[in-house]
């Protein structure tokens, strides 16, 4: 070690031990981020918990979604952490390679009754590093009105790769933009919508052990190019596809200009209330013959970070919220748990058939490198929309990144 | 005991504040720059790594591209304004306070107004175009790799050229009245005035304008990022954006602190340079 | 004297061209800020409102934290601004109107801070907060907010203070004041456009920075008005209403408040200074 480095860890060791003695913490005292969207519910829980649990008192801290990835990075990096964070799946495994948060295996109760896909997202080298309690996967959204007034019936919606085709071309024909897809925005509004189609076909980004580049195999060139055709083929989907995200998807639907486009439930409400005048159907996703449909796990997980100044009580607090019942209520989506679906609210019509995509949902793969590679895999989207290159040889050149990223 | 030069002694306490603040964060990323996430010794492998990306070289030519077009537009239009703001009309003081709206609004959403306003399809500009026929089709400011880093370049010029235009104006407050009477009575016209009197007056600022503009055009994420997040297919990359990810999405903070070395240097120099042949002058005193 | 006719209406085209220019972006946030939510995204978009609703401003001014957090980051961006000015007074007078052994590297140093790309200094400079003490108090983000004001403020008064001439303080000097003196009674009465110019700027600044503010403000009682706009973005929707109502709020003051200090960004305060 140099000079300099010494002096580096002894400046971090001394302002970290600095802020050990001056934060002295009263034992039974936890602070808990959760993102703005549940503000309400945790409140109800918090003063739930508190009720029973009365020697320990939760701080609530209501975080932005803005920013929310950075800053919570910056607070595990710098050894000042809350006890409880709310994070999205994938965010889990990046902490747990980073020794950043802690396992949580001695927490999780009734294994089986979650849904395996989410403890797969959160679980590395054998250990459970957050504990799951929302899930959700993105189906297809339809404007019923549209598919009557071209013909089409929307209760028997298109089921296969070449039905969807047909179906947004004659769409397209009677005026609106058939099926919409993402080309901007945030990489995860993408990798969401469009692997699934790759997984589908058979394919996948990177191989089962994480070793090799696939993205450019025939199964998923085939699926790339069936997807992103649909903008640079066929012209079903908007003009401004590059600029657009599931966001500016919605709005485009709200303003009666899309009739299908891929999301999730959490959309229905804004149509509804933007919109009444829309019909809203719900479709699964078609897959292609004889094959069966897919979709990405979405969701959120509670972590415990590797700072936190009082982790045993954190994991109470977790115990308590992991309850079924609680989960249910908590949860903006789907909870994680199949024995929380009884509740009433998830018997909602509209919800069904996102209930139905749950069990085909997957996790992300949890490479170290992983969002660099969906980095390089959303460039060669965007190449190919932008009509750089066409879909084998953008394929190409992104497994050739994502090669060197895995090699690393 | 030896006296400090008065100068020093003026200078010191802002200059021990920075130090202050800034030593640690440089150590930081100087020591971080050289090991790997483990804290290990790797000496140049992060920089060796990062420069070996397929995206740097790229990323510096649109830095270049992405400086080179916000500063001419910034200083030309805000010396123009800053020019203009400085006549004697009615209501001046109110074109005034208007023309600082760009800058004070808040960086986000203008990004996100702009966003939307250049959007293909909900956007206003391509239906005011549209209007009196002026396009036949919609444009895809955002989406059409030939207008997507122009549309960058001029939003970062209305931001910030009310910058230019209110440094420069002060600026121009102390110009003497007599140098424009003197050139009047010699028959001077206003092009006359502006290139032989307002112009070389205010070339001090002017330089010191210049050279934070640079910087900042060097070191800006919000706009680029809001937008585009440096798409499509990295059109609008530009380095401090690839930084940002580094650091904060990838989690490669080694890489990360390496190429905020690389890049704190080469402005360094650029400062160096600019301050030793460009802004020498002005009078002191002993 | 008098412009001409054809002078004249340049003049004001020029300036009605300014001022539509600058106006144009704004004009749109703040009729996005009277509109009803399902207007906000229409096809084609609509310039008047339909139904125009004040319901987006009630809710900034009376269900949300904007109130709070408008004191928060009034405190802090005048506390940064009075620290900043202090600071650079000195420091700029120092560097035009002395010379000294290692002026060149300490201006230079001086622009250091804003070349320091924010990834980079954000986890150290909490860790610096941390062990003051600092993190979630109004003190904190002024300190730290001088990372971003004090180099521009020094250089930029730099080279305003240099426009004046010199013989205008040694006179002072020669008739017996003090090098403090010539600074408050001369040097800075002379510099006011350039003192308001560089106040503006670092209020600005301040009042709309957001990375720091959201990492180092982590209680409500010390949030700033950014973070109260980025709290109008919930995970799948944003209140753009909300959000446009709450930047025409944020922007209005400092417009008027520039609108307010005309009176002192005039010239002529040197107007025959060197006749003999």
């Amino acid at each position: 070690m140099t000079k300099n480095q010494r002096l580096a860890s002894r400046l971090a060791i001394g302002a970290s031990l600095l802020a050990l003695c001056a934060s002295a913490v009263a034992a039974g005292e936890i602070t808990w981020w959760t993102p703005n969207f549940n503000e309400a519910r945790a409140r109800e829980l918090v003063a739930q918990f508190q009720e029973a649990n009365p020697e320990i008192t939760v701080n609530l801290e209501i975080t932005t979604t803005n920013g929310l990835p950075e800053r919570i990075l910056t607070t595990l990096q710098s050894g000042a952490a809350p006890d409880l964070i709310d994070v999205q799946h994938p965010w889990v495994n990046g902490y747990a390679q980073n020794n950043l948060v802690v396992p949580l295996d001695d927490v999780l109760e009734d294994r089986e009754d979650y849904n395996s896909a989410a403890l797969d997202y959160v679980t590395w080298n054998d250990q459970l590093w957050g504990i799951p309690y929302r899930v959700e996967a993105l189906a297809i959204l339809m404007n019923r009105g549209h598919f009557e007034g071209a013909g089409l019936d929307p209760d028997s919606p298109p089921q296969t790769w070449d039905e969807l085709l047909a179906a947004a071309q004659t769409l397209t024909e009677a005026g609106h933009s058939g099926f919409a897809i993402t080309g901007g925005g945030e990489v995860g509004n993408t990798v969401f919508r469009s692997l699934p189609f790759i997984w589908m076909n058979g394919g996948d980004i990177i191989s089962e052990d994480g070793k090799t580049a696939v993205v450019n195999s025939p199964e998923a060139v085939e699926a790339v190019k069936f997807w992103t055709d649909m903008y640079v083929a066929h012209g079903v989907s908007p003009t401004s596809t590059l600029e657009n995200d599931g966001t500016a998807n919605r709005r485009l639907f709200i303003a009666d200009q899309v009739s299908m486009y891929q999301s999730g439930q959490f959309d229905i409400a804004s149509i509804q209330e933007e919109n009444p005048d829309i019909q809203i159907g719900v479709m699964m996703t078609p897959h292609p013959e004889g094959k069966d449909t897919a979709a990405i796990l979405g969701g959120w997980s509670w972590v415990v970070p590797a700072a936190a100044e009082n982790p045993e009580d954190a994991k109470t607090l977790i115990r308590f919220l992991a309850q079924s019942d609680n989960m249910g209520f908590f949860t903006d989506t789907f909870p994680a748990r199949t024995s929380a679906m009884d509740l009433p609210r998830f018997d909602d019509p509209m919800l069904q058939v996102f209930a139905q995509m749950l069990p085909y949902g997957r996790p992300l793969p949890s490479h170290p490198r992983w969002v660099q590679i969906s980095q390089a895999y959303f460039d060669g989207i965007q190449r190919i929309l932008i009509g750089e290159q066409d879909a084998q040889a953008s394929m190409d050149l992104a497994a050739e990144e994502i090669q060197a990223l895995l090699d690393q | 005991m030896r006296r400090l030069p008065t100068g020093l002694v003026f200078a010191l306490p802002a200059l021990i504040v920075l130090l202050m603040l800034i030593a640690y964060p440089v150590a930081y990323t100087g020591v971080l720059s050289v090991t790997d996430p483990s804290g290990a010794y790797t000496g140049l492998k992060n920089y060796q790594d990062v420069l070996s990306s397929r995206l740097t070289p790229r990323a510096f030519v649109n830095t270049l591209w992405w400086v080179g077009g916000s500063i001419v537009f910034q200083v030309s239009l805000g010396t123009a304004a800053a020019i203009l703001l400085n006549q004697e009309f009615p209501g001046r003081g109110v074109v005034r306070a208007v023309s600082v709206i760009p800058w004070v609004v808040p960086g986000i959403v203008a990004a996100t107004t702009w966003a939307w306003m250049f959007h293909t399809e909900f956007g206003i500009i391509n239906y005011m175009l549209a209007g009196p026929g002026l396009i036949s089709e919609p444009v895809g400011w955002l989406t059409n790799p030939d207008t997507v880093m122009p549309a960058m370049i001029a939003i970062n010029v209305w931001k910030l050229f009310p910058f230019v235009s209110i440094m420069v104006l002060a600026g121009l407050q102390s110009i003497p009245k007599d140098l424009y009477e003197a050139a009047r009575v010699d028959g001077a016209t206003f092009w006359d005035e502006t290139r032989y009197i307002t112009l070389p007056q205010v070339r001090p600022v002017l330089m010191a304008v210049t050279l934070l503009l640079v910087i900042w055009a060097l070191n800006h994420v919000t706009t680029i990022y809001a937008i585009t997040k440096g798409g499509p297919a990295n059109l609008t990359l530009i380095t401090p954006i690839q930084i940002f990810r580094l650091g904060f999405e990838s989690f490669q903070f080694n890489q990360a602190a390496a190429l905020s070395v690389m890049f704190f240097l080469v402005a360094m120099v650029i400062v160096a340079l600019y301050i030793r042949f460009l802004a020498s002058g002005g009078e002191t005193a002993r | 004297m008098r412009v001409s006719l054809p002078g004249r209406l340049a003049l004001y085209a020029s300036a009605g061209l300014l001022m539509a220019v600058c106006l144009f972006p704004f004009l749109w946030m703040v009729v996005s800020s009277v509109k009803e939510l399902r207007e906000l995204y229409t096809i084609p978009p609509t310039w008047v409102p339909r139904n125009p609703t004040l319901s987006n401003y009630a809710t900034v001014l009376f269900s949300s934290n904007i109130p709070r957090y408008f004191l928060n980051s009034l405190v802090i961006s005048l506390g940064a601004t009075a620290l900043s000015l202090a600071l650079a007074i000195f420091a700029s007078y120092g560097f035009a109107r002395f010379s000294f052994r290692g002026k060149a590297a300490a201006q230079s140093f001086v622009l250091v801070g804003q070349l320091l790309p924010t990834a980079a200094i954000i986890v150290p400079l909490f860790v610096t907060l941390r062990w003051l003490d600092l993190v979630s108090t109004y003190l904190g983000l002024i300190l730290v907010y001088m990372i971003i004001t004090l180099p521009l403020s020094v250089w930029m008064l730099t080279s305003y203070f240099r426009a004046i001439p010199v013989e205008l303080e040694e006179a002072a000097i020669i008739d017996g004041a003090s090098r403090m003196g010539v600074l408050f009674r001369i040097t800075l009465p002379l510099s006011l456009p350039g003192l308001v110019a560089v106040t503006i700027y670092a209020f600005v600044t301040t009042w709309n920075e957001f990375i720091f503010a959201l990492c180092f403000a982590t209680d409500s009682s010390v949030k700033t008005l950014p973070i109260g706009l980025a709290e109008f973005t919930t995970e799948f929707n944003t209140d753009w209403g909300a959000v446009m109502a709450a930047s025409v709020i944020m922007t209005l003051p400092v417009a008027l408040l520039f609108l307010s200090m005309q009176r002192l960004f005039i010239g002529g305060l040197m107007a025959g200074a060197t006749k003999g």
